[in-house]
């Protein structure tokens, strides 16, 4: 009965973990320009466009990919869709300028800023904790 | 090279620490869409015995100061204008002269093909192309077998043209990057190789230069995380000097290399040789240029948290050109390191070298009373980036 208890407790927090993971990851949605014809985005996809190395989406058309300057979002977003901290990414982004590679994201101090730019740009894309459908802007789900 | 008084010491002291200390309310500046960036770092160096990279830093040294503003300008989606202005001192080499670390005209096609033009940076390696971006890496010193800080400005870029691009290989193959260039380059007259030569006797009219061309070639797994590659690179030089004219002929340099990051752990090796029986010719006389070097490195590092980074190096160079088994034949560098990121722009470092051989880095003239086989090392780094 011990042994049964013990087990239970350890799979609660596991599940408790797994819960918040999944939370962490569900607070943010990635959101794109409405002109956009893609319906969805690969996850490599994704990396790669926000790393700088693709510059298109799977249609053909360009990629406008900002960023919010810092915070939670960001942080989320960076760690679980790109696999880097915002130092890793800055650091990414400064070796890309400095090389003559490329120019870096535009970056937001606020989601409003962000989602108002990405409504305005065709192509943009970025990511924020929530919006409504005021914003003029269309959520993209990821695809494995 | 006249050493500078002490009057210009400070005088390229001072706007290093003024950009430190202004550092919080300094961001990447975005004028009509032109986005200028820049950085700047401060380092001293000592060293147990042996006066290293042309400093006193036997005696503890401030003279190694580096800073470049750039400029970048994407005038459409797939066209993009740039330039970088550079200026270092490491010991007696640079000096207060602007160099253009690179300046191109970038056109990309679709993402599988682009082209770059004008002073574009060199792709070799893990490191070659950003070495000098002291920002985006733990290491004060790159390992010196493969990135000697004394000639970065040779090996950094060249006038020509690249094309590069990205080739997916599926889901489960992950994808291939390319570029391949070709173009001129030449030795910094204020660089390491120009120092070493006029220390042996041969001083230039001009700085040698030649044609040189390569490709590399990366593989990124599908595995995130894991790249390796390859790259290879030809070089020739053609100079004037009062004794005539000197040329080495064309020969090549192969690296091989690999990298994986995996949360907060980062691994990394380069393996990297020239062929032997090089010469240089000067009017009709050959002489053999003693550099058939085999260099590799493994590194890792690790966070130890969002604003502190370690790691640890082992550099290897081994001319094997020298039969004889003196110090003068390899170079063993052992290194720790640590870095730590006050705010997102500024950043101080602190590393420690055992190192055991005088292969690399040493200079006759500032070491007048001979080389001892082994020297440690302290450096320490306070730097800026915006």
């Amino acid at each position: 009965m011990m042994k049964l208890q013990y087990k239970f407790r350890w799979f609660l927090l596991l599940g408790i973990l797994a819960a918040c993971s999944a939370a962490s990851a569900q607070e943010v949605i990635l959101v794109a320009n409405k002109g956009l014809q893609v319906t969805a985005i690969s996850a490599a996809d994704l990396r790669a466009i926000f790393l700088g190395t693709k510059t298109r989406f799977s249609d053909g058309s360009h990629a406008v990919p900002v960023t919010l300057k810092g915070g939670p979002v960001h942080e989320v977003f960076l760690r679980h869709y790109i696999g880097q901290s915002p130092d890793e990414f800055r650091a990414q982004w400064r070796k890309t300028v400095f090389t003559g590679q490329g120019a870096v994201l535009k970056a937001f101090d606020s989601e409003s800023a962000l989602l108002q730019y990405v409504a305005a740009t065709p192509g943009a894309l970025g990511y924020v904790s929530r919006f409504s459908p005021s914003d003029d802007v269309k959520p993209l789900p990821t695809s494995k | 090279m006249q050493k500078p008084t002490p009057r210009r010491k400070l005088s390229l002291l001072f706007p290093v620490c003024l950009v430190c200390v202004f550092a919080g309310s300094v961001r990447a500046q975005n004028f009509h869409g032109i986005q200028f960036h820049g950085f700047a770092n401060q380092a001293f160096l000592y060293s147990s015995d042996n006066n290293y990279l042309t400093m006193q830093s036997n005696s503890g040294s401030w003279r190694w100061t580096d800073g470049a503003i750039s400029a970048t300008d994407s005038l459409t989606d797939s066209f993009r204008l740039g330039a970088q202005i550079h200026m270092y001192q490491l010991g007696e080499l640079g000096g207060a002269n602007l160099q253009l670390d690179w300046a191109t005209g970038d056109y990309k096609v679709n993402d599988s093909f682009g082209f770059r033009a004008g002073k574009v940076k060199t792709v070799e390696g893990l490191f070659n192309d950003s070495q000098e971006v002291d920002a985006s890496f733990l290491w004060i010193l790159l390992p010196q077998s493969t990135y000697p800080v004394d000639n970065q400005s040779f090996t950094l870029s060249h006038l020509g043209g690249d094309v590069y691009g990205y080739i997916p290989l599926g889901k489960r193959s992950g994808t291939l990057h390319y570029t391949a260039y070709i173009g001129y380059n030449s030795l910094d007259e204020n660089g390491g190789y120009v120092k070493q030569l006029a220390d042996d006797g041969l001083a230039f009219k001009e700085p040698p230069g030649g044609k040189t061309y390569g490709r590399d070639v990366r593989w990124a797994a599908a595995m995130r995380g894991l790249t390796a590659g390859c790259s290879a690179i030809v070089m020739g030089l053609d100079g004037s000097a009062p004794a005539g004219i000197p040329q080495v002929p064309s020969f090549l340099v192969n690296t091989e290399y690999a990298q994986f990051t995996k949360g907060k752990f980062y691994l990394a090796g380069e393996f990297r040789s020239t062929p032997p029986a090089k010469a240089l010719t000067l009017e009709l006389k050959t002489f053999p240029v003693p550099d058939d070097y085999r260099a590799w490195y493994a590194m890792g590092s690790y966070r130890l948290a969002s604003k502190l980074h370690v790691g640890t190096y082992y550099s290897h160079y081994l001319n094997k050109s020298i039969s004889t088994p003196t110090p003068a034949k390899y170079s063993k560098d052992w290194v720790l390191s640590a870095r730590y990121d006050f705010n997102p722009y500024f950043y101080g470092k602190i590393e420690s070298h055992f190192l055991h051989g005088t292969g690399l880095g040493y200079y006759g003239t500032d070491n007048p009373n001979g080389l001892k086989p082994n020297s440690d090392i302290l450096a320490a780094k306070i730097g800026f980036s915006f």
